[in-house]
């Protein structure tokens, strides 16, 4: 074992120096990822949410009353920015374009609502600005909701009191829901749920994980190009005639190629972090280790790749070919989660896959890194299977 | 010439699919000797070189190198062999230098023993001058010289040279001559494959002529030219048509 792991190092200390002084090769690891990620995120930039307050213009027609209590509160709110206008003024800034639309609290709200009557906030808004409807509509609703879930306690209770003694062990009510008036009504408040950071959206978020995979992939497909033109000038024949274990070549090979793999990562993931501003989520362990597991995937697969094909030429055309079927099947070229659900199926099947699905999980969706167990456990069994099934193929094939 | 027996072959035999590529081939090459092996393109000669340099297992038959078997003491033969195949099977984006060190850790040396062994090789072809130059910027002459200076940084007691004076000037191909029948003097045993036959009746002791995968003369060059006429104004090329006849090969 000791020898197979001296000459498996030596080999992949060999492939990284042969490697550093191929300048197309360095391009191609190094350049042409960059290339895509500086251009696709150039494309994509300006879609997606925005990390800008809600503002939301409140108009209530009641001179005093529960609405100027709920008011003042949301006015409190760092996620919301709220401001009140009388309605002829709102409808005005309105029709300027100067708001998007405002929410009203009728005259009678107060009265109603603790009369226990039925009453309802209105939602001002253009025709042609569905979004503003939608963002008012649902704070109007919530609102409303809680207004409706307070009346139905107060209504329970009073009901309750109201019941004869003996019934129910209650005590008798002292007061009745017609008797709430302004001052006794219960404070009503909008909760807003913050969930995890609250972080801009930057394409290269997607981006830049995505296009280093596809390429990290791709860089290692070719290798497989590099391993066959070894076995076709005999270099692999002289080293095994020489002492060198058909173990340690494939170790070897797939060592070599894990280091390109990790100097391609480390290389790009500075890049991201000092030129793209990306974020790395709330758990950037899990965005290395993800990173690691990848690039050991990716050399697997490219030792897997040399033991499958016969000539340089093969080789070349079997990692072209693979990297630009696997690439988008995995997720590399378009997010997975805005893909069909068969899409994100098939995407399993690939490593790229689960790479893409960890990184967008960790660095689009703030998930912890008990949340990508499964990514890292199946790019763990991917790398696993692929050097297993390589190592079977140069032993059987050797022959 | 030595008596001793360094390499035995016996009933070679190995079959690719349908196509049987060596076929019941037997020699032995003693001690110091410079053996070669002629023969057509497609004779067979490369296979019987991979076998004897633990790459192929013969389907059928025995070598035994330095008194152990090929097959069953694998280890042990390699460490008595070096092998300089037909390709350059070097790495031109290296210098000479790390080539051969690269090698030479491959075949067990450590890092102060293979760049001593490197120094020695370069300069015992005539390449010193040229250690740190990358491989790539070498003239094809100069490349075979780096091919058979890896084949000798094991220090091995037999070297094989499968056609290693192919496609170079005559300057290159001289001092690939003069390497071989030095290594000779040193003690080495070499088997010697070439299409060139000048280069066979210089350098080998006793030859071998191979086609269709076997052996269908063998001797010393003089014994081979003695077969089909005066000795002294036959050559080795009237001894090979003669074998293998006229007709074009692919």
């Amino acid at each position: 074992m000791a020898l197979v792991l001296r000459q498996a190092f030596l080999i992949a200390s060999k492939d990284t120096r042969i490697f550093f002084k191929d300048r197309f090769a360095m391009a191609f690891a190094f350049l042409f990822p960059f290339i895509f990620i500086v251009g696709w995120s150039a494309a994509l930039s300006g879609q997606g949410p925005r990390d800008e307050p809600l503002d939301i213009t409140l108009v209530t027609q009641e001179e005093e009353g529960i609405s100027l209590s709920v008011i003042e509160e949301l006015s409190q709110s760092v996620y919301a920015s709220v401001s009140t206008r009388p309605y002829d003024d709102a409808l005005a800034a309105l029709q300027d374009g100067e708001i998007d639309g405002f929410v009203v609290f009728p005259a009678d709200f107060t009265q109603k609502i603790v009369s226990g009557a039925s009453t309802s906030l209105g939602v001002v808004v253009n025709d042609d600005n569905p979004d503003a409807e939608a963002a008012l509509s649902g704070f109007a609703q919530e609102v409303a909701g809680r207004f409706t879930e307070a009346q139905i306690a107060f209504r329970a209770a009073a009901d309750l009191a109201a019941q004869p003694q003996g019934e129910l062990q209650a005590e008798p009510p002292d007061r009745t829901s017609a008797e709430f008036d302004s001052d006794t009504a219960p404070t009503v408040g909008l909760v807003l749920e913050r969930v995890g950071d609250v972080v801009p959206f930057r394409a290269s978020n997607f981006t830049l994980p995505a296009y280093l995979t596809m390429f990290v992939f791709f860089s290692a497909a070719l290798s497989a190009e590099a391993i066959a033109r070894e076995r076709q000038n005999q270099t692999l024949e002289r080293l095994m005639s020489n002492g060198t274990r058909r173990e340690s070549i494939v170790l070897g090979k797939f060592i070599g190629t894990a280091y390109r793999s990790a100097a391609q990562l480390v290389v790009m993931w500075l890049a991201g972090i000092l030129l793209f501003d990306i974020y790395l989520g709330t758990a950037p362990v899990a965005v290395i280790a993800i990173s690691v597991l990848m690039a050991l995937a990716s050399a697997a697969f490219g030792v897997l790749l040399a033991s499958f094909v016969r000539s340089v030429q093969a080789a070349g055309s079997a990692g072209v070919l693979t990297s630009l079927v696997l690439a988008p099947i995995g997720g590399c070229w378009w997010p997975l989660f805005i893909a069909p659900q068969w899409m994100q199926s098939l995407a399993k099947l690939t490593p790229h896959g689960w790479a893409n699905g960890g990184f967008n999980k960790l660095m689009l969706f703030g998930a912890e890194a008990g949340e990508v167990t499964q990514e890292l456990g199946a790019l763990v069994a991917f790398a696993a299977a692929f050097l297993a099934i390589a190592l079977w193929r140069f032993r059987t094939a050797a022959q | 010439m030595a008596d001793t027996e360094f390499l035995v072959a016996h009933g070679l035999r190995k079959a690719f699919g349908p196509f049987q590529a060596v076929d019941s081939v037997s020699f032995t090459i003693s001690q110091r000797e410079i053996f070669g092996l002629l023969g057509p393109n497609g004779a067979g000669k490369t296979t019987v070189i991979r076998m004897m340099s633990t790459v192929l297992k013969p389907d059928d038959g025995h070598i035994s190198i330095g008194g152990f078997s090929v097959t069953a003491d694998s280890d042990s033969v390699r460490k008595l062999i070096g092998v300089c195949p037909q390709e350059l099977a070097l790495y031109p984006e290296l210098s000479a230098t790390d080539n051969l060190v690269f090698f030479g850790r491959m075949a067990g040396l450590n890092g102060r023993q293979a760049r001593e062994s490197a120094r020695e090789n370069l300069e015992r072809v005539g390449l010193q001058d040229r250690a740190r130059d990358r491989v790539e910027q070498f003239s094809g002459g100069m490349k075979r010289r780096v091919n058979i200076a890896i084949a000798l940084m094991s220090r091995p007691q037999l070297l094989f040279l499968d056609e290693p004076t192919v496609g170079i000037d005559p300057q290159s191909r001289n001092h690939i001559f003069e390497t071989v029948e030095n290594l000779r003097d040193e003690g080495m045993t070499v088997l010697y494959t070439t299409h060139y036959m000048e280069e066979a009746d210089r350098l080998c002791d006793r030859l071998a002529i191979m086609d269709h995968g076997s052996i269908i003369g063998l001797g010393t060059p003089r014994e081979l030219k003695s077969e089909i006429g005066n000795p002294d104004r036959v050559t080795l090329e009237d001894v090979f048509l003669e074998y293998t006849g006229r007709r074009l090969r692919d």
